[in-house]
């Protein structure tokens, strides 16, 4: 991470991106259903899924924790400015958009 | 909506439940309630030939090795946390490090070795006994950042790394006890990660230090992981992958 990255710009920056996000059409609702992930206590597990490898995709409501390569999931469309939180390796995570337009995460501290 | 959503939480009641025994115990829970020792009971798997069991058990001495390190710089992490939440953490870290330590010698009195102990000084790795002292100097200098650094990052995410890598190709009882192992250490090396990121925000000017620290240790723990993928027989195109996910993690931090 880069010195210049002190909370205040943080703020700032997820600030930017929930204003991006605000102006975007109605986000699509997922029922999540529990896929086996048995590292969190149960009334967690569905919001993480292992990675299955080639042939697995995810889904608009998933993407991958940076830290320790897990598919988090949310009940709700992503977009960026979203929060999640990875509960098996602790990691707090914004919904960031890469340059080629996907979605990505950056570790927030 | 969910009635319990991790993502609604507010971040002090998200570090508060990772943080915590009861999280930890009701996650446990969930994938060692079958085993005895970290094995599946009842299931039974063909012996090894004598050159897959004499690798095996190097690097299982080798394993042994770390899991000491980690065991006992966890338990003397806790007297030096800075607070409540990593006291909890660690503690919960101690057990599981016993636990590896107790699963890996069993897994070495499966394969016949009858004195764990001296086989392991026999076969220990000189780089990670150096590593191991020097994480012992750390953690009696008191010194919380560093220690963490070197533990819950550099010692984590290089034996995260190494035991996927090795279940990939291990046989299935090794394979059964590695699986549980890796799924205790996603916990460990995203606290490290963690708390140093959140120390290093409020702190910048220790980044210096801990990259110098950083560097000293490279050679060593990279100089293990390099002779544990020979003892397992690793081909040589795989490890830059297996390399990158510390690399990635050093890089986040800001510390290359």
């Amino acid at each position: 991470m880069p010195d210049s990255d002190e909370p205040g710009m943080i703020a700032n920056r997820i600030e930017k991106v929930r204003a991006k996000r605000e102006a975007g059409s109605e986000r699509r609702h997922f029922e999540l259903d529990d896929r086996g992930f048995n590292e969190v206590p149960k009334k967690w597990r569905k919001f993480y899924r292992h990675w299955e490898g080639d042939g697995d995709t995810l889904g608009p409501n998933e993407i991958i924790c940076p830290v320790c390569k897990v598919v988090i999931r949310s009940v709700k469309e992503l977009r960026p400015g979203d929060r999640l939180y990875c509960m098996p390796c602790m990691s707090r995570l914004l919904v960031v958009e890469a340059d080629d337009g996907t979605l990505t995460t950056e570790v927030v501290y | 909506m969910s009635e319990f959503n991790p993502h609604s939480l507010d971040e002090d009641e998200f570090l508060e439940e990772v943080h915590s025994v009861d999280f930890w115990f009701h996650a446990v829970d969930g994938y060692l309630r079958d085993r005895t020792y970290g094995r599946i009971e009842g299931a039974s798997h063909p012996d090894l030939d004598d050159t897959d069991r004499d690798n095996l058990i190097t690097t299982l001495c080798n394993y042994c090795i770390g899991e000491t390190a980690a065991l006992e710089a966890s338990s003397g992490l806790i007297s030096i946390a800075p607070n409540r939440h990593s006291k909890i953490f660690l503690a919960t870290q101690v057990v599981d490090e016993a636990r590896h330590l107790e699963v890996f010698l069993r897994r070495l009195r499966d394969l016949g070795v009858e004195d764990p102990e001296s086989e392991i000084s026999v076969r220990a790795n000189p780089h990670l006994v150096a590593f191991k002292d020097r994480l012992m100097e750390l953690v009696a200098g008191h010194d919380w950042d560093a220690a963490v650094f070197a533990q819950n990052v550099v010692l984590e995410t290089m034996e995260y790394t190494a035991f996927r890598a090795h279940m990939s190709t291990a046989d299935p009882a090794t394979a059964e006890v590695l699986d549980g192992v890796v799924k205790d250490e996603r916990r460990h090396l995203g606290f490290g990660e963690n708390d140093l990121g959140r120390r290093l925000m409020a702190m910048p000017e220790k980044r210096q230090r801990l990259a110098e620290i950083r560097r000293e240790l490279d050679n060593l723990v990279l100089a293990t992981f390099e002779e544990v993928q020979d003892s397992l027989g690793a081909d040589r195109s795989r490890r830059v992958d297996l390399g990158s996910e510390y690399l990635d993690a050093i890089e986040r931090l800001g510390l290359t």
